[in-house]
This record gives structure tokens, C-alpha cells and sequence, in this order.
């Protein structure tokens, strides 16, 4: 029976690293071909380090596509943090009225198209809010992009879902004292979703830091692309530029990785939250 | 009499609601609502006309055409297989590694394997694909290397009709899996232990306690991921777009690239059309699941 308990353990483990290595294995050998030149990466492609450990790269990749590194860098930063801002706020007075007034009739109306749009398959909705961005002038501007973006699922699920946990009695008794809506909203309600507040906008950056379609079609030029869409463009480019894609992909990667790790807990419990018990 | 008091108080708060619902759904019907709408009249109209103020009303012109268009047509069952078949491994293979991980084996190391499975999801998505494009490539990639070190026969990756939905679907549940199986970890994490305890004491097998007592606590994880998954997987558009432009031969040009290739070269009214169908699809199919799945449940 022990035994039996020791090779069960040693195969379970095996799995597990084994799975673990295929999910990791990526992140390595895009790191270390990130210090490689395009010429190294094709004669070795498997070495496990790199051959130096220069810098050089970021000069190649300084421009792409004609445009600074630093311009789509700064596009990233400003429509990620801008969207992010927009859609917490938003997405949170909205799921809180709906959750407070469920059954006002434009209320529920508001959440059935709020349903039908997340079911809209998100990659042919861009097709129309091109044409929308059209008549609105919007094309090209980073206002589209940003409100665009701001919309998302799984905020609004993990708001409406703490929303609904509040007890009708907390707010009751405020009433009571005398509170307005705002008050109560502003000094009962907001103290307690901090938490959830933050979780959903963490959430919330990383999913958009990683957006590139809605930018690309909603923009005229590349003075409106973030780096992902740098990424896709260097990745179509004729005469492959390893060592730089690679590179650009570090870049990306990196700041992502470094906010999930610090708050894993929160992102995976809360990417789930509602899912299982909603 | 106690809630007929309460109703005039109430009346007035709609309000302030209004105010705090207001953004939220301007945002919801400029770019929700409006372009699903915009998208499906655009579809009965002729794709030259479909900017202007007065489109050209076609009927069904356009729907006719799509499902004329041989392209279109291996496009969309080559869109269902290729669900079914992403589906399915998502769940089954979710399903397996949340339950090693949640079984006493792995002990302190569930948080490691936790996070490693997880990390690729909160990755953008074009990074990993670009990777994973090269780890496949047939004279420099890693997986050929390390395949024909070990005297295995060479996989075809990206360049064979005949390997590349698998080498596109490794990509992808390498990027959704994590997701997949957490929210199967929090449905076991809620599991009755003491189910499982009296089963033991009945000398239950293995098996037996997974399929009659484990399984059937895990329907709301299976319900959502399965819709989850299920409206994902309709929708694959990135990964082809980075890792194949829907080549080799078509092979992964599924529904959405296809459509998004027309929208490009302007042709809206058949784009579009294609947008139409693919929404049926996904709504007819996950509103079906959650119908079977509410009718298993009893309720």
C-alpha cells in the first residue's frame, strides 16, 4: 500500500513537471533567442543560453515599420491604462445599478444586450465598429480605441457578482440612517469592492495590454498601434527578423508576467470568480 | 403591506440609477448593440453601398452568394470540426490535470503547476503564437530537433495540410488550458468531501467514485467551460492569423479569418453575412447546452 502511495506520487509528479515544462518551455526559448541573431537562432536553434549577452537588438527594433519603439511602447501604456480606468469605473456603476434594480425593464433590456454583444463572436464585431467609428470620426483616434476596449466580460461578471453578495440589510440600515444613493454608494458600498475593484483592474490591463485587432482596424497609421500590433506587423514582414520578434514578444511578455506573478491569487480566483457559483 | 410601503421610496431612486447605468450603457449600445445591428443589415445590402448613407438593398443576395462560395462552405465545416475536436480535448484534458492536481499526489507543488499552467493565458496571445510558430518550424524548430534526438519520426507542423490543425490546436491550449482548469479546481474545491469518504467506505473504486460521485458535482464547471470553450474555439481567429494566414491550402481558413479577409478587400455584405451565420451558430449551440444542461440537472 505504501509503495503503491510512492510510485503513484513519482508518476503524478512526472505529469505535472512534464505539463509544467511544455507550458514554460516557451518563455525560455523566447528569452534566450531574444539575446541571439537571427544567424545563431538558425545554426543552434536548441542552445540552452545565449551566446552573449548584449543588447544590441533593442537598436535593431529601435524602429518598426518606420515608427519608434518607444511611440508604440507609450501607445500600449496610455490605451491599456486609459481602457482600463474607463472600463473599472463604468463597468462598475453599471453592474451596480443592475444588480441593485433588476428587474426595471431597461435595466434588464441594458443586460440582455450587454449578453448578446460578449456572444458576438469579438473578432467579426470589429468588422462593424469600423463602420460605426466611421460615422462617429472616431477612426484613428485614441478615444476609439480606448472606448472600445473599455467594454469586457469578465469585469462586468466579477463586479455583478460581488455586487450581488452585499447584504440587502447593510444598505437597508443605511437607508434607514438617512443616506442618499450616492452616499451609500461612495461610503458603503465603494470601502467594501475595493478589493474587487483592484482585482477586476488588474484583470482588466492584462487583458488589454494584449488586444491588437480592435487597435489595428480602429487606427489610420501606426502613431495609434500599441506593441502587439508592432509585434503582428515585424511577424509579416518579408526576410524574418528572429532575433527582433523575439525580442518584441520579451517586451510584451515581460510587464504582463511580472503583474500576474505579484498578483496570481487575485487574477486566477478572480478571471473564474462567478463562473462556477454564478 | 410592509413592501407596498416600500414601493414609493424606491420610485424616486431609479433615478440616480439611471445616472450611475448611464456610461455603461452608452458604451453597451454604441459599440454592441449598434454594430450587431449595423452588421446585419449590412448584410442585405451590396458591399459597395454599405458605407454610405443610403445603402443598396439586396435581400438575401449576399447569403446566397456565401453559401455558394465553395471557399465559405469548406470554411464553416472546417469551423465546426476543428470546435469539436478543440473542444473536447479542452475539456478532457482540463478535466484530468484539475483533478491530479487537486488529488493529494502533487502536494506542496499544486501551486507551482497551478501557476505554470496559468501563466500562458494571462500572456498576449500574439507572443505566444509567434513562439510557438517557430518552436514548429520544420528545419529549426525545437519540437523537430528534439523529436529526431530521439530517433521519433519528425512532425509537420505548420507546412503539412495534415498536421496543422493539430500544431494550431497545441497553440491554442497551451494559451486557453490554464483557464479551463482552474475553474474545474474551484469547482472541486467546493466538492462534498464527505461524498467521496462514505463512497470509500462502500469500497467504491476509483472509477466508480469519479463517474457516480465527482463527476456529477462537477456539472456547473462542465456547463461553463463547455459554453466557454465552445464560443472561444468558434470564434479562433488570432492564432491563424499569426502562425498560418489560413494556409497551407486553406487548411486553417476558418469562418472568422475567411470573413475578416473580405471585410479587407471591402466586401462587406458577404463579410458580414458570414458574421450573421457564425452568431447563429454560437447562440443556437450554447443556448441548446445550457438548455440540456439545466434539463440534467432537474430544475
Amino acid at each position: 500500500m505504501h509503495q503503491a502511495a510512492r510510485w503513484q506520487k513519482i508518476l503524478a509528479w512526472s505529469v505535472a513537471g512534464l505539463v509544467s515544462f511544455v507550458c514554460l518551455y516557451p518563455y525560455y526559448w523566447m528569452l534566450v533567442s531574444s539575446f541571439r541573431t537571427s544567424k545563431a537562432i538558425l545554426a543552434s536553434p536548441l542552445r540552452p543560453w545565449p551566446e552573449t549577452l548584449s543588447l544590441d537588438v533593442l537598436r535593431e527594433i529601435a524602429m518598426v515599420g518606420g515608427t519608434p519603439l518607444w511611440r508604440y511602447a507609450l501607445n500600449s501604456l496610455v490605451i491599456t491604462g486609459a481602457s482600463t480606468v474607463l472600463g473599472v469605473v463604468v463597468t462598475a456603476l453599471g453592474a451596480y445599478a443592475l444588480v441593485r434594480r433588476p428587474h426595471f425593464w431597461a435595466f434588464r433590456l441594458l443586460r440582455a444586450g450587454f449578453m448578446v454583444t460578449i456572444m458576438y463572436p469579438y473578432m467579426l464585431l470589429v468588422i462593424p465598429v469600423y463602420i460605426v467609428m466611421y460615422k462617429l470620426g472616431l477612426l484613428g483616434s485614441y478615444s476609439g480605441i480606448v472606448l472600445f476596449l473599455a467594454l469586457g466580460p469578465i469585469q462586468f461578471f466579477l463586479l455583478e457578482q460581488f455586487f450581488r453578495t452585499i447584504p440587502k440589510s447593510v444598505i437597508e440600515a443605511a437607508v434607514i440612517d438617512g443616506a442618499t444613493e450616492v452616499q451609500i454608494l461612495f461610503s458603503v458600498v465603494m470601502p467594501m469592492a475595493m478589493p474587487v475593484v483592484a482585482t477586476a483592474s488588474i484583470i482588466t490591463f492584462l487583458l488589454n495590454w494584449a488586444q491588437w485587432l480592435p487597435v489595428l482596424v480602429v487606427s489610420r497609421s501606426p502613431d495609434t498601434y500599441t506593441l502587439p500590433v508592432a509585434l503582428m506587423n515585424l511577424n509579416g514582414e518579408l526576410g524574418v527578423n528572429f532575433q527582433g520578434i523575439m525580442a518584441l514578444s520579451v517586451l510584451i511578455t515581460i510587464p504582463v508576467t511580472l503583474f500576474f506573478l505579484i498578483a496570481q491569487r487575485r487574477v486566477m480566483s478572480g478571471m473564474t470568480a462567478g463562473a462556477v457559483k454564478g | 403591506m410592509a413592501a407596498a410601503a416600500l414601493q414609493p421610496a424606491r420610485a424616486p431612486a431609479v433615478g440616480v440609477f439611471w445616472l450611475f447605468v448611464l456610461p455603461f450603457a452608452a458604451l453597451t449600445a454604441v459599440f454592441g448593440v449598434w454594430p450587431i445591428v449595423l452588421s446585419i443589415q449590412t448584410s442585405f445590402t451590396a458591399s459597395a453601398s454599405a458605407l454610405k448613407p443610403s445603402p443598396t438593398w439586396v435581400g438575401f443576395a449576399n447569403y446566397l452568394a456565401i453559401f455558394a462560395d465553395p471557399v465559405f462552405v469548406a470554411s464553416l465545416w472546417r469551423t465546426l470540426l476543428y470546435t469539436l475536436l478543440a473542444v473536447t480535448s479542452t475539456i478532457v484534458l482540463a478535466l484530468l490535470y484539475a483533478l491530479l492536481l487537486n488529488s493529494a499526489l502533487v502536494g506542496r507543488g499544486r501551486t507551482f503547476f497551478k501557476l505554470a499552467v496559468f501563466l500562458p493565458v494571462v500572456t498576449p496571445d500574439i507572443a505566444g503564437y509567434v513562439v510557438w510558430r517557430w518552436l514548429f518550424d520544420q528545419s529549426f524548430g525545437a519540437l523537430n530537433i528534439a523529436l529526431a534526438a530521439l530517433h521519433l519520426p519528425t512532425f509537420g507542423g505548420l507546412a503539412s495540410t495534415s498536421t496543422v490543425l493539430q500544431a494550431v490546436l497545441v497553440a491554442e491550449l497551451w494559451h486557453h488550458l490554464g483557464f479551463y482548469v482552474v475553474i474545474f479546481l474551484a469547482n472541486l474545491a467546493l466538492c462534498d468531501k464527505g461524498q467521496t469518504e462514505a463512497a470509500d467506505i462502500d469500497g467504491a473504486t476509483a472509477l466508480q467514485k469519479f463517474w457516480h460521485v465527482v463527476l456529477p458535482q462537477l456539472r456547473p464547471a462542465l456547463l461553463v467551460n463547455s459554453v466557454y470553450a465552445l464560443i472561444q474555439y468558434l470564434k479562433t481567429f488570432t492564432v491563424v492569423a499569426v502562425m498560418t494566414k489560413g494556409g497551407p491550402n486553406d487548411a486553417t481558413n476558418f469562418l472568422s479569418y475567411y470573413a475578416y479577409q473580405l471585410f479587407d478587400q471591402g466586401r462587406y455584405g458577404e463579410a458580414t453575412a458570414m458574421a450573421s451565420v457564425l452568431f447563429a451558430i454560437v447562440i443556437v449551440l450554447a443556448v441548446g447546452l445550457m438548455r440540456v444542461q439545466a434539463r440534467g440537472t432537474g430544475s
